[in-house]
């Protein structure tokens, strides 16, 4: 009980923290300085419709980078201590009750189409809203709905982990093209930047994004697997 | 009370809510859950922030014309870094998560004070 | 040349991560080789422009997406961002290697996560953006949190979650700080923030403290650091040395980077929070035993202080980064390889450690990591901790000092205790099959240390002690003499003695020309008087490892003490000397807690001189010894006491002399006279030095020189007091070392030109005769297998050489006519005569006859009286060891009668300091005074007929004696309960006991001890606060963040 109460203390130190920024916030009426050269360049320069793709693909492109290691990084992990734990775990459960034939057609019937859909969502980041993160996450979406019906289904690992490393390996090369052939380490620009609102525009953005999707797509598929899989042996 | 200081106040409670979970709850799953609803908090913050009222999304479309984008458009960089922001709380979570699979797979317990034999 | 772009660290890193995953899971020795080529050319590009910046490149930014800075993310690298690179690459490669069978098993997977933690970490020093050091910061907390699977102990596993949920609460206050930093600023760019008037808008500072607070976070400070320690605790040694060399290296450069957004206003809480972390991490780390905890709160508190040094970056200066680096570097390359080190065998207690003792080369190098913690010379600290005093006492941050000074002096006690165990404690049973590439690595490590000790060296802007080619050879040649020892240690004893007493002999006829005559007799005592000692080291056989390196290093500290010329040369001598004489002191068979009492000592008392000599520098350091006589007024009596202080803890001035006497007595028998003998002139050198240059200082109405004289007999008549009531022949010799010295130290604080002259009589004599004592004794102690002088008894028939050496040194000793020591009594009491402190002469004057009952019973319980009876085979003692005492003896007779040889130019030089007052008269065979003279031909002609005469009385009387055969004696049929206190010599003075004993009560030792005492228990009773649950670390964090908060409120 006196825990409870001094942890709602602290707490209330923080929200007193909290408070002041809330107290003290006004939302800008012009965009700053950065936002700014956001708007106006990112057309002329980059050739790209959707601004926050333009900017998590180019400009801010390292963090970019940074998070798909993250997800990558979560995926090996993941895969680590699963494996680690498969290794100890060596009893195996009852095999969990098959889905039944509605479930298991409709879940066949829609896949293809979630991943179609996912597949629309990062090629075209550069234009409308989406990118690769959601692109990714929808195809992992289908994964997911794939495994829910069929819990004792095996996808391929190596091929899951090919495309992943792949589309990283490509991600770093096409940075180091920037390097080579343009500004600086993942400008875009050396591809050329098309007609602006078409879908091949925005020199290599669109590329960059489909990469990052299939990443995203395919580490979330390996997590996914990882987990199910330890699921099973249990 | 303004859209967004609506917002940001949410995301505040969130974030106190989730931290209080944090720290009360000793089931490693419970605790799991209230850091990613702390994290949603943060993340609602951080769109918060980019908000400006009366604008539109940062997407030159037929809605906002090129030359006009400054006038038009919120602030797109808070969108960006919470995409960033959501990415990152996500791979964390899945590692606790997997954490917390091996955790149980040791002990047969899910109880954090049970995990206390490094201490001093 | 073209430089290749400073992005391919990042590119390679993360590039090589992701081509492991197209490796079949089965080729793991490929994926091996392909991480430590990654790391390899990582560890090239740090290289490469490591050496440009040192030519002279100018920092070099890096844009990324063809956009310019503040719109796009940048790097930015210039001379420490490339030596930090290189030190985290450089480490992670190491560390690869190191954990090869690891890694192997693991596979791929784990190598490529290694691989991008320690790309992130490259990352975190580059970028200039304060999201993406987020990225980065992140993408390390995720990678730590796989890498500390890799142990194979259980309980990293709770280790590990708790580290998570601690950096959830990290990530909260980091990212709602960027992102109302960045609404305050309009840029996420660190530089522009910085120019941005951020902090004067509401929201902004509150902002920026989140930032601070959360990067400082990650610096594990106290009291939010429990899950660190659990890490540190359990995971892979591998992993443990990058997260202690290498991720902590990376955090505190990014709390560095962000504190430029906060001008000035934020130092100080960075100061503070450096501080407490260091502090109370010492204080906790005095109750660990177990090796890898210990080593985490070390790694805590050496960090604190990095970020304490941060916060006084404007206080330093120019030398800011020159102090941050060295002691950061130096940490990270000791830690990292003592982790390693920790990964050679299973056993995790403290004093497990001592399987190293089977392996020669890893004390060795045990010892080089230990000595880069401490900041001994010649590592990068020693030169950094100098500059840091100097910096901040030029600023005036006394009691900053005090702290850092104070945490430091515990930091010493922890590793040198662990040290001591190594050293001295039962060694295990087992053996440990390292494999090679362990050893490689560790090996690698400490020759960096090396490297990093030369190249702190060139870059200090004094003296480099490791460099050969500067200046005069004088200076050059003894450190590289005693380092050269530390080569040939695989040689015989006997060869390494030879090359010693030659090398010391040598040193001397080549510097004999440029002494003046004060350092002549100090040079004199020094080199020769310890080449004389060293043929005593003859007799030892076999290779006697160690034992050379130290002495000599010990050796070479002195002779370079009597020549420093400026207080940095005198400071690193110093240290010199004190580690030496402490390896000397920790070979003696129980000398383990009295070589860390007198290393702790010793080290406080070279605080005590760095302070001195900083406040005395006026930010002009290093200045010549010289020029202490122009030190401000308002200074002077504190630079004074602090440098008297310094000095006394070598000469054991009472109140600091409880290390003496088991270090002296405890020492191997050629090794107490050299520490008793040679060693203790040290601070009798650093007290005339400052006497000579400072004079008279007054406190206030105090006068300091009065005080000394108070000390001097106080310790004088309590040295010898104490003597009198020893059972321990070495422990007796030790004490009566104490009062020896009290008396010099008076002597010169009677600040007249005899008390002086009497003073170096007795750095003279003392010499003498106290190694010969030393030497005869540890002659009788090795034959009897025993010290305790009740044990003894009728030793004279069976030992003449000792007893002479002994009796003669007691008639030195004592004063009595007509050996050297009456000299010295006779100078002295001309001395006090001329002086007006009636008070404390008295206690000099009681003390004399108390150092003849001492004397007294030393000669009469060991050599005169019953012979004991398991005694009866006895053997004089060896050769080597009677041979220097015959030289002393020879010496002593040949210095009784022409004393003026060596004192009469050591007159004519002190009347330099007393131009207007009396001194001796030379002229002729008698020396005259105002009050008399003293003829030494003619005492000795008297005294030697008066004896001649006694003794052939006695013959005459005794012509018809019988000889009579002792019997054992029976006690009657009963055996006491302690058999010793039926012997007549035990307890000896029992009679004066009683009436004096109240003065020897062990006040001194009580109050050390309960300093000691409660400060382990402090450390004891709060490192309770880290309670294991990871849910108690969370709300600490908590709770540190929101106290921070209340703390700064004032600049918010």
């Amino acid at each position: 009980m006196t825990n409870r109460l001094l942890t709602v203390a602290f707490l209330a130190g923080l929200a007193v923290i909290f408070i002041q920024l809330l107290s003290g916030y006004a939302p800008d009426t012009d965009l700053n300085l950065t936002a700014s050269y956001y708007a106006n360049q990112t057309a002329p320069d980059l050739g790209a419709q959707n601004i926050v793709t333009g900017i998590i693909v180019t400009y801010r492109g390292l963090d970019t980078l940074g998070e798909v290691t993250v997800l990558f990084l979560t995926a090996a992990i993941v895969a680590l201590v699963l494996v680690h734990g498969r290794a100890l775990e060596a009893e195996r459960g009852p095999k969990p009750f098959p889905a039944g034939e509605l479930l298991q057609t409709g879940s066949r019937l829609l896949a293809p189409m979630i991943l179609l859909l996912g597949i629309y969502v990062f090629v075209n980041g550069h234009l409308t809203p989406g990118g690769g993160f959601q692109g990714g996450a929808i195809v992992a979406s289908a994964v997911l709905l794939l495994l829910l019906t069929d819990p004792m289904r095996r996808f391929s690992h190596r091929l899951i982990s090919r495309i992943e490393s792949t589309a990283g390996l490509l991600f770093v090369a096409i940075g180091l093209l920037g390097l080579l052939f343009a500004g600086g380490f993942l400008d875009a620009r050396f591809l050329p930047q098309g007609w602006f609102g078409a879908l091949f525009s925005a020199g290599a953005i669109p590329l960059i994004y489909s990469l990052i999707g299939l990443k995203v797509g395919a580490e979330f598929s390996s997590m996914l697997l990882s987990l199910s899989e330890t699921e099973d042996e249990k | 009370m303004s859209l967004v200081t609506l917002a940001m106040a949410g995301g505040f409670a969130l974030i106190l809510i989730g931290l209080y979970g944090a720290l009360n709850n000793r089931n490693i799953l419970r605790i799991i859950i209230a850091f990613t609803l702390a994290n949603t908090g943060v993340h609602l913050v951080l769109v918060a922030v980019g908000y400006m009222p009366g604008r539109t999304a940062p997407i030159l479309d037929a809605a906002v014309p090129v030359d006009q984008a400054n006038a038009l458009i919120i602030d797109p960089v808070p969108q960006a870094l919470v995409l960033t922001a959501i990415v990152i709380g996500l791979g964390v979570t899945a590692l606790m998560l997997a954490y917390a699979l091996r955790l149980f797979a040791s002990r047969h317990t899910l109880d954090i004070s049970k995990f206390t034999e490094l201490k001093w | 040349m073209v430089m290749p772009n400073i992005i391919l660290i990042i590119a390679t890193g993360l590039g090589a991560a992701f081509l492991l995953g197209l490796l079949r899971e089965e080729k793991r020795l490929s994926a091996y080789l392909i991480t430590l080529a990654a790391l390899a050319f990582m560890s090239l590009i740090s290289g490469l422009w490591l050496i440009a910046f040192a030519g002279g490149a100018a920092p070099i930014e890096v844009t990324t997406a063809g956009t310019p800075a503040p719109f796009a993310i940048n790097f930015k690298m210039g001379l420490a961002e490339a030596a930090l690179l290189l030190l985290i690459n450089l480490t992670a490669l190491l560390s690869a290697i190191y954990m090869q069978q690891t890694m192997l098993r693991l596979g791929r997977r784990i190598m490529a996560v290694f691989l991008i933690a320690v790309m992130a970490v490259s990352g975190i020093i580059l970028t200039r953006d304060v999201f993406n050091l987020f990225v980065f910061l992140e993408l390390v907390v995720i990678a730590s949190g796989g890498l500390v699977l890799m142990s194979t102990d259980k309980r990293a596993l709770g280790a590990g979650f708790k580290y998570l949920m601690v950096s959830e609460f990290i990530t909260v206050f980091l990212l709602i700080g960027i992102i109302f930093a960045y609404h305050a600023s309009g840029s996420l760019n660190i530089d522009t923030m910085a120019a941005s008037d951020m902090l004067a808008k509401q929201g902004g500072a509150l902002a920026f403290f989140l930032i601070l607070i959360a990067l400082i976070a990650e610096l594990k400070p106290f009291p939010a650091n429990g899950w660190a320690l659990d890490i540190y605790e359990s995971a892979h040694p591998g992993f443990s040395a990058l997260f202690s060399a290498v991720f902590a290296t990376g955090a505190l450069f990014a709390v560095d980077k962000v504190l430029l957004m906060g001008g000035t206003t934020w130092l100080p809480l960075a100061t503070g929070i450096g501080l407490l972390t260091f502090v109370a991490s010492n204080i906790m780390g005095l109750a660990q035993h177990n090796d890898r905890r210990l080593l985490g709160y070390s790694s805590i508190a050496q960090v604190g202080l990095v970020l304490a040094i941060i916060g006084q970056r404007e206080v330093l200066g120019d030398s800011y980064l020159f102090v941050a680096g060295g002691i950061l570097l130096a940490h990270a390359v000791a830690k990292a390889g003592l982790f390693w080190m920790s990964g050679m065998f299973e056993a995790r207690d403290l004093k497990d450690w001592t399987v190293l003792r089977q392996k020669p080369l890893m004390v060795g190098i045990f010892i080089t990591f230990i000595a880069m913690l401490t900041g001994l010379p010649p590592f990068p600290g020693f030169y950094a901790k100098w500059e840091l005093v100097h910096g901040l006492i030029a600023h005036n941050q006394f009691w900053l000092v005090a702290v850092i000074l104070f945490g430091a002096l515990i930091e010493v006690t922890y590793l040198m205790r662990w040290f001591g165990y190594v050293i001295k404690r039962d060694a295990p049973r087992y053996t440990e099959d390292t494999p090679f590439h362990k050893e490689l690595v560790v090996v690698l490590a400490a020759a960096a240390g090396w490297v990093l000790a030369y190249v702190w060296g060139e870059l200090s802007a004094y003296r480099n002690l490791l460099s050969l080619a500067e200046g005069n050879l004088l200076v050059v040649l003894p450190l590289m003499f005693a380092l050269l020892f530390f080569m040939i240690d695989g040689l015989p004893a006997r060869i390494k003695n030879i090359i010693a007493i030659a090398g010391m002999v040598a040193y001397f006829i080549a510097s004999y020309s440029s002494y003046d005559p004060l350092q002549l007799i100090f040079g004199s005592i020094i080199l020769l008087g310890g080449a004389v000692i060293m043929l005593a080291s003859f007799h030892a056989e076999g290779r006697r490892t160690g034992f050379y390196p130290s002495a000599m290093l010990m050796y070479a500290g002195l002779a370079l003490l009597i020549i420093a010329e400026n207080s940095f040369a005198f400071f690193a001598a110093w240290e010199m000397l004190t580690i030496g004489s402490y390896f000397l002191i920790l070979r003696g068979k129980a000398s383990e807690p009295h070589a860390l009492s007198y290393i702790i000592f010793s080290l406080g008392g070279a605080f005590a001189i760095l302070t001195g000599f900083a406040l005395a520098a006026h930010g002009q350091a290093p200045f010549e010894i010289a020029s202490l006589a122009d030190v401000r007024e308002d200074v002077a009596p504190y630079v004074f006491i602090l440098l008297a202080v310094g000095f006394m803890t070598k000469t054991a001035a009472i109140g600091l002399h409880i290390w003496l006497p088991g270090a002296h007595a405890e020492a191997e028998t050629d090794v107490s006279p050299m520490v008793s003998g040679v060693l203790l002139k040290a601070g009798l050198f650093g007290l005339f030095t400052l006497l000579m240059t400072m004079g008279r200082q007054h406190l206030g109405p105090v006068d300091l020189t009065l005080v000394l004289l108070w000390i001097g007999a106080l310790t004088a008549l309590l040295g010898n007091l104490m003597a009198a009531f020893q059972e321990d022949a070495k422990r007796l010799l030790a004490y009566s070392s104490i009062g020896q010295m009290g008396y010099a130290l008076f002597g010169l604080a009677l600040m007249n030109k005899l008390g002086w002259l009497m003073a170096l009589l007795f750095v003279i004599n003392h010499y003498i005769y106290k190694s010969m004592l030393f030497l005869s004794v540890g002659g009788v102690a090795k034959r009897t297998g025993t010290r305790a002088m009740y044990k003894m008894g009728g030793l004279i028939a069976l030992m003449p050489l000792s007893f002479i050496a002994v009796m003669i040194g007691i008639i030195a000793m004592s004063g009595v006519p007509p050996l050297s020591g009456y000299g010295g009594r006779w100078v002295f009491y001309n001395a006090i005569m001329s002086a007006e402190h009636r008070l404390p002469m008295i206690l000099i004057f009681l003390s004399g006859p108390i150092g003849f009952l001492y004397l007294f019973r030393l000669v009469h319980t060991i050599f005169l009286g019953q012979l004991k009876d398991e005694h009866r085979r006895l053997k004089e003692a060896p050769f080597w060891i009677i041979l220097p005492q015959m030289i002393y003896v020879l010496f002593l007779l040949g210095f009784a009668v022409v004393p003026g040889l060596a004192l009469r130019r050591v007159d004519a030089y002190l009347t330099r300091f007393f131009p207007n007052e009396f001194g001796l008269d030379w002229t002729g065979p008698a020396i005259t005074s105002e009050y008399g003279y003293w003829a030494p031909v003619s005492i000795m002609i008297v005294i030697g007929v008066i004896f001649c005469l006694v003794l052939g009385w006695m013959l005459f009387l005794n012509r018809n004696a019988q000889k009579v055969k002792q019997f054992n004696i029976v006690y009657s049929a009963e055996r006491p309960y302690r058999p010793e206190t039926t012997h007549y010599a035990w307890n000896f003075y029992a009679p004066y006991r009683k009436a004096l004993g109240f003065m020897v009560q062990p006040f001194v030792t009580n109050f050390w001890n309960g300093i000691a005492t409660a400060l382990h228990n402090l450390g004891d009773f709060s490192r309770r606060l880290y309670t294991g649950n990871g849910q108690t670390y969370a709300f600490q964090m908590l709770i540190f963040v929101v106290m921070a908060y209340l703390v700064s409120r004032g600049m918010i």
